[in-house]
């Protein structure tokens, strides 16, 4: 099993639902073990987090497009924050969870050194290591309706962005969304497997204003001409 | 990364210890006349007392020290686990060695534990460097440069104290132009290492950018490609700093690195060097060096934690690491 998310780069809003429900879902979660706040109402408000949303505008204007992107645990094949763990608190279950038992972290950061995506996070607070569950205490739990029992990011996503599922089942809408789409994983060259997949941002129909049209076709012979003025 | 100061004075202070100790367990089986005992024994208890100094330094790097003692668990695949493991080895086996030394028994007990002291400090410098050198999303610390330099740099230091030491309780060092050859070996693998990171390096055409962190390097794929595919941050999404931000987002300032790099090589090096090839004379200049040099390799070692990019920088809006 390779329980993982499946996220829509191209319908993401970049609204920060998923990154607030997931912190109102894990504050109180036992597996977790809360998600400290440092002066949330103050000046300089900060805390941890198990997702973050963050924005980039790709290509030139105007023949650009804005993408959001939200980053949680890729939960990799090959996590390298497990086995540089000298404590054995970082730990990767059977379906493909990837977990930090709280217990025995020692607060040493060398899993979050070890993770390219910035994943991980300390709690100062606690003085241990915290990232995302996948819900773990969601998505099994037989009181909740079945259609409930997904993360909470997932969940709340207004515009469906988010998908949970097995990617190791090509049979499951998770997998066959992925391969429909073209779903990668976040800097394959490093060689950590992750499980989570992104769907690229479709090719935005460009709407040029008459301006717009004038300037690119200014930029576009000021390009084609300069070497012949250099020369 | 940020320059950690508990992490730095630790690398240092340790890194001294156990190259002393090496190279001390080597001279007293290789050329058992040249140390007098008094110098062994208590050369050997510097070292040790330089490595325990560097491990209490580490253990208040961490957030959590009452799960210190779980960091012996994972040796079979945790660098840092490897680390404690063969540190916790050296004390017994390092305090043996000084104690024969010190009873100036010989024989081939004293022999061993020589060996053995030796070969676990070396297994400790190694673990230690490759901590750093097994973290693929820092490519200025992958790299084999980096265990090599830190071995170096161990041996360097520690020869220097040895030097010293020899210098104060027995008039005068040996070996001191093998020392100076090892301190310009050290020299030439540190410039070659900043070289090695630098934007002429192997290192800066591979280096990984924005672009391709967030999968767009090859432009925006659907129906037809989008062919500029520069990107570049619109909002980091958080309004003050994050635990990524304090750990992975500190910048040196290009002129701060020059001035330091400068004060490594001149401390850490040059000064030490000329001690050493003036004839390792008078110890009070010999504990003058040896601490200078130690001084340098502080320098040495903040800097190759400030130098040092992590890739999650790119997420937050560096173009390239």
């Amino acid at each position: 099993m390779k329980l993982g998310l499946v996220i829509d780069l191209d319908t993401c809003v970049g609204c920060h639902a998923c990154a607030t429900a997931c912190k109102e879902w894990n504050a109180s979660s036992k597996v977790s073990n809360a998600l400290s706040d440092y002066q949330p109402f103050g000046a300089e408000p900060s805390g941890v987090w198990f997702n973050r949303v963050r924005h980039y505008e790709v290509g030139e204007y105007p023949l650009s497009k804005t993408i959001n992107f939200p980053m949680s645990c890729l939960h990799c094949e090959d996590a390298d924050c497990v086995s540089v763990c000298p404590t054995g608190a970082s730990y990767k279950r059977e379906d493909g969870i990837v977990l930090v038992d709280q217990d025995k972290c020692m607060g040493c950061n060398l899993c979050a050194w070890a993770c390219p995506y910035g994943a991980r996070e300390l709690d100062e607070a606690t003085g241990t290591m915290k990232k995302c569950t996948l819900c773990v205490d969601r998505i099994y739990d037989t009181m909740l309706a079945p259609e409930d029992r997904q993360p909470a990011c997932v969940l709340v996503c207004p515009t469906h962005a988010r998908l949970f599922g097995d990617l190791d089942d090509p049979a499951s809408e998770v997998s066959r969304v992925s391969e429909e789409r073209g779903g990668f994983g976040l800097l394959a060259e490093l060689g950590y497997r992750p499980v989570n997949r992104y769907l690229p941002p479709r090719q935005p129909k460009t709407v040029l204003s008459d301006d717009d049209a004038r300037a690119l076709l200014d930029r576009g012979l000021a390009s084609l001409a300069s070497p012949l003025i250099r020369r | 990364m940020k320059p950690a100061f508990s992490i730095v004075f630790f690398t240092v202070s340790s890194g001294a210890g156990l190259g002393l100790l090496a190279l001390l367990a080597l001279a007293d089986l290789f050329a058992p006349d040249a140390l007098a005992d008094r110098v062994v024994w208590r050369a050997a208890l510097l070292g040790l007392l330089l490595v325990a100094a560097g491990l209490a330094s580490s253990v208040l790097h961490l957030a959590n020290p009452r799960n210190a003692w779980r960091a012996f668990a994972r040796f079979r695949s945790s660098w840092l686990s490897r680390e404690a493991v063969f540190a916790a080895a050296l004390f017994p086996i390092a305090a043996i060695y000084a104690a024969l030394a010190a009873g100036a028994a010989g024989g081939v007990w004293r022999d061993f534990f020589a060996l053995a002291t030796c070969l676990v400090a070396w297994a400790v410098l190694f673990s230690t460097s490759m901590i750093y050198a097994s973290l693929k999303p820092i490519r200025q610390w992958r790299t084999t440069w980096t265990p090599l330099n830190y071995l170096l740099l161990g041996h360097w230091s520690g020869v220097l104290l040895l030097a010293a030491m020899a210098a104060a309780y027995a008039g005068s060092a040996p070996f001191f132009l093998l020392g100076a050859l090892l301190g310009l070996v050290a020299l030439g693998v540190k410039l070659a290492y900043w070289y090695s990171i630098g934007e002429r390096g192997a290192g800066a055409k591979r280096a990984p950018t924005l672009e391709r962190a967030i999968g767009v390097d090859a432009g925006v794929h659907g129906p037809g490609t989008m062919t500029a595919a520069r990107a570049r941050l619109l909002d980091v999404g958080h309004s003050h700093g994050t635990f990524l931000t304090d750990e992975f987002g500190f910048v040196l300032a290009r002129r701060h690195a020059k001035v330091l790099r400068g004060a490594a090589i001149v401390l850490g090096f040059l000064l030490p060097l000329a001690w050493l090839l003036a004839g390792a004379a008078h110890w009070q200049l010999g504990v003058a060096a040896a601490c200078c040099g130690i001084m340098g390799l502080l320098a040495e070692r903040w800097l190759f934690f400030a130098e040092a990019r992590h890739t999650v920088r790119l997420y937050h809006g560096d173009p390239r690491t």
